[in-house]
């Protein structure tokens, strides 16, 4: 009770809370829950989906979704109701504007280390080039890394387009200078095209430069090193430049630490049961138990689905401190 | 979980089986890919050096001299002043806009997509017409390229070719060749039969009766199909943009990501323009050239 009265948040939370437990009795409803489009959100849509399908009777309607047209719909229509995993930085302004208007509420962070962004290359390459350790020395050899449509120079494989990541990255590579150093930009153009030109490069064994994240089916398929970008991180660079279109002068900077948290629309805070609220406040796991379901789900070409059915077998230990004996009897019941 | 009763839900193959399946097939496309991507990105790169050769010179090229060729084609295609003038201001307007640079390189590649289409297509077509097996054959194929969403030969295509040009160019091609395919057929089987018996009583061959009489009456409908070709070419090119084909189709893609209105609109209108000016063209030439034959 003490946390209640030190912070206003917890004061907002604890009155949604205890609103919600008002209902308490009242039926879970409909929950619509967004499904980004890589796996690790994937297996949390599905996780989330079977535990309030299962565990707490919601009617669980999974909707696709990717972080900034998913904030903005949760900020605009309150739709959908939940995004279990959404990479806070790739859409901070939106997220902070929508917390104050009460429009947004961050619950757990799902991913209890953060996400692991930055600028990769393949281990193979690592290895063979063992003096390859920062951004700076790769940016030193073009020649490794060449561009495929122009072999003089080297191409760094961006975010693609209009994703959150796309502005950090072109401020980033501005400030490496990285054309001075004889590279260009490639965009992948989608998510496809990304992991597609990562597998290409892998079955191959080429070299391959660009950015990536973690945790991620590819990156357990295809070990990767990130690189050291040998540069502090300031967070104030990095809030009012980094993350702006039209910075006008980037400086070098690490990758902030990205902060992964589940978002729910403040009216769904407001109307969904306690327990349900509670769940979706606990529910975090490690990088590592996450990066064992993704590769298992990529060595056997699971969908989300069954990836999640399978960690709710496996790891009954986690789960079962996020939910109510009540839910977490009628979970197993239903596996 | 799925009950045991074949009545109720159907007997389907076991999830176990379904993803060996799937293992199975995607491991095998694997080792095709290791052992002949490199062989097949070796084949395909002078389409890639000719692909940036153009698009260097439409970009770098002073825009007044690019601006003065388009025209040029387009009033030796249309010879009218009308479409020439319509030409001229919605490039004008583009380059104020902002998206010369992205609409010469779409105008690029969709040549280069409208050319490879015409010299595989005409050539099939004419096949497909002389044969009713060789029809049955192309048919069904044509309908699998019309038809299967993109994005399931896209990834295929990246993972052999990588992203860029050359896998972009394959992904339009799939998609914009069957019309022009389709149509050289039907115009060919549309030539009176009559009018082939008179060639044929004038001791025509094969060839002669082909390029004298058959193409020439056929070509209104190739034309339509050309046009089709370009068409849906142009509608293409935002697929294209999701492996990394840079142009107009790049910022359409982020504007939908990003829910800018007014972005995706304007380029979105670019590309509109764009096929409003290869159609009034091609039109109005397949239009003179069925005139000079007559």
């Amino acid at each position: 009770m003490r946390a209640i009265r030190t912070t206003t948040k917890a004061v907002a939370l604890a009155s949604l809370l205890s609103f919600g437990s008002n209902s308490h009795a009242a039926e879970c409803g409909s929950v619509s829950i967004a499904d980004m489009n890589w796996a690790s959100a994937e297996f949390a849509a599905y996780l989330d989906a079977f535990i309030l399908e299962h565990g707490y009777g919601c009617d669980v309607e999974i909707v696709p979704g990717d972080t900034v047209p998913t904030t903005t719909s949760m900020i605009e229509k309150a739709q959908p109701d939940l995004a279990p995993e959404l990479w806070l930085n790739s859409a901070r302004d939106a997220i902070d504007r929508g917390k104050q208007e009460g429009k947004l509420l961050i619950a757990a962070a799902i991913l209890k280390d953060g996400g692991e962004e930055g600028w990769w290359i393949p281990e193979y390459t690592a290895k063979q080039h063992p003096e390859l350790k920062t951004v700076q020395d790769v940016l030193q050899r073009p020649d490794l890394f060449p561009h495929p449509e122009d072999k003089e120079r080297g191409g760094f494989m961006t975010c693609p387009a209009g994703w959150g990541c796309e502005v950090n990255n072109g401020n980033l590579t501005r400030a490496f200078e990285i054309d001075k150093h004889g590279f260009d930009m490639i965009d992948p153009g989608s998510a496809a095209g990304l992991d597609g030109s990562i597998a290409k490069a892998f079955d191959r064994k080429q070299n391959w430069f660009g950015y990536y994240w973690a945790p991620t089916a590819v990156l357990g398929k295809y070990p990767m090193k990130k690189l050291d970008f040998d540069a502090p991180f300031d967070a104030e660079n990095w809030r009012s430049c980094i993350t702006k279109p039209d910075c006008p002068d980037p400086k070098r900077s690490s990758w902030t630490v990205s902060e992964v948290s589940t978002m729910v629309t403040g009216k769904f805070a407001r109307s969904a049961p306690a327990d349900v609220m509670d769940y979706l406040g606990k529910r975090s796991f490690e990088n590592a138990l996450l990066n064992g379901i993704l590769a298992w789900m990529s060595d056997n070409q699971a969908p989300g689905a069954d990836g999640a059915e399978r960690f709710l077998q496996k790891h009954e230990d986690v789960w079962s401190s996020w939910v109510s004996k009540d839910a977490a009897a009628k979970i197993k019941k239903a596996l | 979980m799925a009950s045991d009763n074949w009545w109720e839900s159907f007997p389907q193959l076991t999830k176990q089986t379904l993803r060996e399946i799937r293992i199975y097939i995607d491991s095998g496309y694997r080792e095709f890919s290791r052992e002949y991507g490199q062989l097949l990105e070796d084949f395909f790169d002078p389409l890639l050096q000719f692909l940036i050769w153009l698009e260097k010179l439409m970009i770098n090229s002073p825009w007044p001299i690019v601006l003065a060729a388009i025209l040029a084609l387009a009033w030796a295609g249309s010879r009218s002043w009308r479409v020439v003038g319509g030409i001229a201001v919605s490039m004008l307007l583009i380059g104020t806009f902002g998206m010369w640079e992205d609409t010469m390189r779409t105008l690029s590649i969709i040549t280069v997509c409208t050319l490879v289409s015409i010299t595989l297509g005409l050539p099939i077509g004419i096949l497909m017409a002389r044969s009713d097996r060789m029809r049955n054959l192309i048919t069904p194929v044509l309908d699998v390229m019309q038809t299967m969403p993109s994005f399931v030969y896209l990834i295929p295509v990246v993972m052999l070719l990588g992203i860029g040009k050359v896998p972009g160019v394959i992904a339009v091609v799939i998609y914009a060749i069957p019309p022009m395919i389709r149509l050289t057929d039907l115009g060919i089987r549309q030539v009176d039969k009559a009018v082939l018996e008179a060639a044929e009583s004038f001791g025509c061959t094969g060839w002669q009766k082909l390029r004298h009489v058959q193409l020439p009456l056929a070509l209104p409908s190739i034309f339509a199909g050309v046009n089709q070709t370009i068409m849906m070419s142009l509608a293409m090119v935002v697929i294209a943009s999701m492996i990394g084909v840079k142009g107009l189709g790049q910022p359409v893609l982020k504007a939908i990501t990003n829910q800018y209105f007014t972005m995706g609109l304007m380029n979105g209108l670019a590309i509109v323009a764009l096929a409003i000016a290869f159609d009034r063209v091609s039109q109005s030439y397949g239009k003179r050239l069925q005139q000079d034959h007559a």
